[in-house]
């Protein structure tokens, strides 16, 4: 028999009249394993909110027709800043912190650590958890897990087998040790984040992906049963790092106009668009891929400074990676959670 | 008891939110008077005094505080942009709307068209209605009456504040929207008092228009058995040719040692503005004029055409309407 129910993890009082609450919802079936998944960290990344949605839905309706078929325990946090996506803000308000840099926390600090040190507290049991991020408003992802190079051995084979479109492996970065995901890691609970999407915007099909992946991982790990049926897997990830990601920042300020889509293979020199001012019909400056391979970020907020990343690349041909690997990509373009 | 509320709603990610209020003395009758404070959810030196204030008269109401009685029904919200205040936000944090542009508003539309709704509905029935604003961010605002197309009894009714000033404003566009217009098409009289700058609470000012809150209650007869302090009776009244607002012609960074409140004589200094890369003066702002400072920018970033003070004068001068509105907070 599975059980349902939603319950609070932390809830403190805000100052007029209102608590804050981080809800989770919880799907118990018996003694098997834990997982997580964790979104809404950042107030305007919404696709792991809709990954939760369909992954309850899912749920439910397993409860309903098998409900053996959950062996273990879900547990789903979709909106880890809640004041935050309310009130369309990225980081957590008032406090204007970046909740995905409180980590660990700590459950006598300020407001934003409370929440860090709850959710640890109530994760430490699982088996994996996933955090969903939606990249920012700038820039569109496709579905990728994103691995540091510290805990690659263990959650390559996991990244691997979500039905993913990108696995980027990248060097260890101080400034990214007070996320939830390196603190997971660290202590032992496999943690991936997953990257997919824009900020500020729901991507339907790439959710449905995701979903399926969790659930074929959800399976293999013994939290849902081995007949519990699950539609195939359909995606197989490129691997990136930092030899083969190229990046294209803005030569100048304006408004970037693409000619490609997210998600194309492109030829070295191929226009991936321009740079256009909107008080004359010049172009700016055009925009050209510098290598062979697949457009897999693309900015989608039309407005760039000098030095704006307008897209990401990577690389699928040999000679490509010889002659990038050999330059130093800098800190400033590694990636960002 | 829990308190009433407003409006009821849910929320997209977090709990179901109340907007609540006071509703203290009286029976069944028309509120005597109703108090609006934080349309604007960093105005705070407005939702804390309403809030104190719905204390000490919920004590009369019962019976706790010695020779006081209270002779009415008065209605509270000691805030309405709750989630705004929550987030230190004039504006209501979802979409950014002012509430105070929303007004008459409808019950069936956006979030802040059914706040305005509801708000008007609550205290359209009230004999006095006060509105209460502290500025925004920018400006400090001597604590003030603003009166706009008003009736004879409001200007008289005005006074009873015992706040320094009432002024008399120019209705205009903005206006229209703001819940201060709204109750104009109700029976009964309306202010909006201006207090203080947005973002924290001026001890001096909130205490300041506390007793203005109290004192117009005594004035009014709801509350009984009052003190008042002798600087509540000075009182100004300054007509729609007695506002002299002081508009800067270069940018830089703007600073005033003066105090609202104070009365100037004509070329009294009242700041300089400065370069704020080189240090130099790069003007100076004199009085044009005798008068009382109502208001002073605070916050010190200008550009050409900021409002850098207001007067209120006692000789008549032009009214410049359209240069009221930068500033004004309402």
């Amino acid at each position: 028999m599975m059980q349902v129910c939603e319950d609070v993890v932390l809830s403190l009082e805000l100052p007029y009249r209102e608590r804050l609450s981080v809800r989770r919802s919880v799907f118990s079936g018996g003694d098997g394993p834990t997982v997580g998944v964790v979104s809404g960290i950042h107030g305007d990344e919404l696709e792991g909110l809709y990954v939760c949605h369909r992954l309850a839905e899912w749920l439910e309706r397993l409860s309903a027709t098998h409900p053996q078929g959950l062996r273990g325990r879900v547990e789903l946090y979709p909106a880890m800043n809640p004041l935050g996506l309310d009130s369309l803000q990225r980081f957590i308000p008032v406090f204007d912190v970046d909740l995905n840099r409180s980590f660990p926390g700590n459950s006598q600090g300020m407001l934003p650590q409370r929440i860090a040190a709850a959710v640890m507290r109530e994760l430490s049991g699982a088996a994996l958890v996933l955090d969903i991020h939606a990249s920012n408003i700038f820039l569109r992802e496709i579905p990728q897990v994103r691995i540091s190079q510290e805990f690659a051995p263990r959650l390559m084979p996991l990244a691997e087998a979500l039905n993913l479109d990108v696995v980027w492996v990248y060097g260890a970065q101080t400034v990214l040790e007070t996320t939830i995901a390196h603190s997971l890691n660290s202590a032992g609970i496999p943690c991936l984040v997953v990257e997919m999407g824009v900020g500020m915007r729901v991507t339907p099909s790439f959710a449905e992906q995701l979903l399926t992946g969790v659930l074929h991982t959800w399976r293999r790990l013994g939290v849902l049963a081995a007949d519990v049926e699950i539609a195939p897997l359909d995606h197989r990830p490129l691997l990136a790092d930092d030899g083969n990601v190229h990046y294209l920042n803005a030569e100048t300020s304006g408004l970037f106009i693409p000619t490609v889509s997210h998600w194309m293979r492109v030829k070295r020199e191929q226009s991936l668009g321009a740079i256009v001012s909107p008080f004359g019909g010049e172009q700016l400056s055009r925009v050209r891929s510098p290598v062979d391979g697949v457009l897999f970020t693309l900015r989608e907020y039309p407005l760039v400074y000098e030095g704006s990343l307008m897209a990401r690349i990577m690389a699928t041909s040999e000679r490509d990676r010889e002659i990038e690997g050999s330059r130093d990509q800098g800190a400033e373009n590694a990636p960002q959670t | 008891m829990p308190p009433s509320t407003l409006l009821r709603m849910t929320a997209p990610l977090r709990d179901a939110f109340d907007i609540p209020y006071h509703d203290i003395g009286g029976g069944d009758e028309p509120h005597s008077v109703a108090f609006v404070g934080g349309l604007h959810g960093n105005e705070l030196n407005g939702v804390f005094v309403l809030a104190r204030l719905a204390s000490v008269l919920r004590q009369v109401a019962e019976g706790r505080q010695a020779g006081q009685k209270l002779r009415g029904r008065i209605l509270i919200i000691p805030a309405v942009n709750v989630l705004g205040v929550n987030t230190a936000s004039r504006r209501w944090p979802f979409d950014g709307t002012d509430i105070n542009r929303m007004f008459p508003g409808y019950d069936g539309g956006e979030t802040t068209q059914r706040i305005a709704h509801a708000v008007l509905q609550c205290t359209r029935y009230a004999r006095h209605r006060v509105d209460i604003h502290c500025s925004n961010l920018e400006f400090e605002e001597l604590p003030q009456v603003r009166l706009y197309a008003p009736e004879d009894e409001e200007r008289a009714l005005a006074t009873l504040f015992g706040l320094p000033a009432v002024i008399e404003c120019p209705f205009n566009t903005i206006f229209s929207s703001t819940i201060g217009h709204a109750w104009r098409a109700c029976a009964g009289s309306n202010f909006v008092i201006q207090a203080g700058r947005a973002g924290a609470l001026q001890t001096a000012v909130c205490e300041r228009l506390f007793r203005a809150l109290v004192a117009f209650l005594y004035r009014i007869g709801v509350v009984e058995g009052v003190e008042l302090a002798k600087e509540e009776e000075d009182v100004h009244f300054f007509g729609l040719k007695q506002t002299m607002p002081l508009i800067s012609t270069t940018a830089g960074l703007f600073v005033s040692r003066l105090q609202v409140g104070r009365w100037l004589r004509g070329g009294d200094l009242i700041g300089y503005v400065y370069d704020g890369f080189s240090g130099d003066v790069r003007a100076e702002i004199h009085a044009p004029a005798n008068g009382l400072l109502s208001g002073v920018r605070r916050q010190p970033l200008l550009c050409e055409g900021d409002l850098v003070a207001r007067l209120q004068t006692v000789e008549e001068v032009a009214a410049m309407t359209d240069t009221y509105l930068p500033g004004q907070g309402q």
